[in-house]
């Protein structure tokens, strides 16, 4: 991989947060292939060494991709994601690993450019913390 | 594998009977995976009971030849893995994650945000006080509010009050003895080499540590993992034990009814039996009744490093939860921050008869003394 390309994880549930990334694709939006998505069925699926771990395999950050709120077909979502992604976002403060490395995010169902904004800009901010710490400290 | 003592077992079964989990599952018999290892000369990776052994020691403590099963299963895990074998971990993986994540030698950790001011630190000491991974299980355990770290601010303060100099390390890794445990040698190893690389570099002479384990690791599997570094590595209740029986220190008043649960790498690992007690004999106003099973006998709290989990342990945990009950004591003290971790995770658990008891950490009990004098 190289030094352009920044990996990273996003695990997006399979309703909103897939039919963005499904939009996107439709439609041609690009965005890097250092991009790798992981489809779960819902966020609450998610546990905070699910998300350590794509840290540990070498994932620079990592996106939870979900329902925006209230719209969860489990109706289970916010507490368990919040608390799972907070508890990671602690972990990652005390490893000195920046926290924003963890984002969570809600994008409209459907919303293909939404979603390729928004993995741009992450992209770019995962960019400017490469420089922004000591060469390797990842 | 050699310097376990496994091939001096007689196969006379000790081991198995006085085991906490062959007690409660029949299909875990340590007897029997020393006889086919040594049999076959080589590991069944399907065999899913290597995975079960707690390392509590008891079998060691039984055994005429001295057989560390414990060390000897750690080394069988070890194979397995390399083999192919693919861990259960609990709590999602996240505590390997974080540790293997530990590992990078280029971190820079954040660590230490949690300490409270009234702790007086000595900057550049040769005794170093080693936290352990209680700000980590703080977070990670979050919903069992078991609160580690307040155990270790506890014993930080316990030692200003002692008048022991000590500094910590901002960048301290774990200690990486679950890594060890659960077979992962390799992860193991770059903690070791981290840790005991910034001991060097500090000059360190004398390591206290709140939790057994890491008592336990740092002071005789770095010996093994990194040569023997001369390094003095103590726990909490080794050094103050001394100091309450000369009178150099002294300790509060706390009006509870107590019983003490031995952490296995504290009691059978390490020897240490007396001091915990004598810290606790210091209190006024506590009471110590002992559980049925105690010192060289007392049950494990029926942890494994953080993978397979499951059944037996719950009932293991139940077992210790109800003979601390049965004391008619109103504290469990306990000197780990893992027992206290998966006591209270039992009590939390539905079903759970002996949740009145309280599960507090040795150091705590002891700090909060001097606030009642």
């Amino acid at each position: 991989m190289s030094n352009t390309e920044v990996p990273i994880v996003i695990y997006a549930c399979n309703w909103d947060g897939l039919s963005c990334v499904e939009a996107a694709a439709r439609v041609g939006h690009c965005y890097p292939s250092s991009v790798r998505l992981v489809r779960i069925s819902c966020l609450s699926r998610l546990n905070q060494g699910l998300i350590l771990r794509a840290f540990e395999l070498g994932a620079e950050g990592v996106m939870l991709l979900g329902c925006s709120p209230g719209n969860c077909q489990y109706d289970r979502e916010s507490d368990l994601v919040s608390r799972e992604y907070e508890k990671a976002r602690a972990v990652l403060r005390l490893l000195g690993m920046d926290e924003e490395r963890l984002i969570l995010s809600h994008i409209p169902r459907g919303d293909g450019y939404g979603f390729v904004r928004q993995i741009t800009a992450f992209l770019d901010q995962l960019r400017a913390m490469r420089h922004a710490v000591p060469a390797g400290s990842l | 594998m050699i310097d376990t003592n496994i091939r001096l077992c007689l196969d006379c079964g000790k081991c198995t009977v006085v085991c906490p989990v062959a007690q409660r599952d029949p299909d875990f018999n340590p007897r029997l995976i020393a006889q086919k290892r040594l049999g076959r000369g080589s590991v069944d990776c399907q065999d899913e009971t290597i995975w079960d052994c707690l390392s509590c020691y008891m079998c060691v403590e039984r055994c005429n030849y001295l057989v560390r099963f414990p060390e000897f299963i750690h080394a069988v895990r070890s194979e397995a893995l390399e083999e192919g074998a693919r861990l259960q971990c609990t709590h999602g993986g996240a505590l390997q994650s974080y540790m293997h994540l530990m590992a990078r030698d280029e971190l820079r950790q954040n660590r230490l945000d949690w300490l409270p001011e009234d702790i007086e630190l000595t900057e550049g000491c040769d005794t170093v006080f080693f936290v352990g991974c209680a700000p980590y299980f703080d977070v990670v355990f979050e919903e069992l509010e078991v609160e580690t770290l307040e155990g270790v601010k506890s014993a930080m303060r316990l030692l200003n009050k002692a008048k022991i100099p000590f500094d910590v390390m901002d960048n301290e890794r774990c200690c990486g003895k679950d890594l060890l445990v659960q077979g992962d040698r390799e992860g193991f190893l770059a903690l070791a080499r981290l840790n005991a690389d910034e001991f060097a570099r500090r000059g360190v002479k004398r390591i206290i540590t709140n939790c057994p384990e890491c008592r336990y690791c740092l002071a005789v599997d770095y010996a093994k993992a990194v040569g023997d570094t001369g390094i003095e590595v103590l726990h909490l209740t080794q050094v103050l034990a001394p100091l309450l029986e000369t009178g150099d220190m002294e300790l509060g008043r706390a009006a509870i009814r107590a019983t003490y649960q031995d952490p296995c790498a504290l009691g059978r690992c390490s020897r240490v039996f007396d001091e915990p007690r004598r810290i606790l004999g210091a209190v006024e106003g506590l009471g110590l009744s002992e559980m049925e099973e105690n010192r060289e006998k007392a049950l494990c709290c029926g942890a494994s490093p953080w993978v397979h989990c499951g059944a037996v342990n719950r009932r293991i945990q139940k077992d210790r939860l109800a003979q601390a009950s049965a004391t008619g004591a109103t504290t469990l003290i306990t000197a780990c921050p893992k027992c206290k971790i998966h006591l209270t995770c039992a009590q939390r658990s539905e079903d759970d008869i002996s949740a009145k008891i309280e599960i507090k950490d040795l150091a705590s009990v002891a700090a909060q003394s001097l606030e009642g004098r």
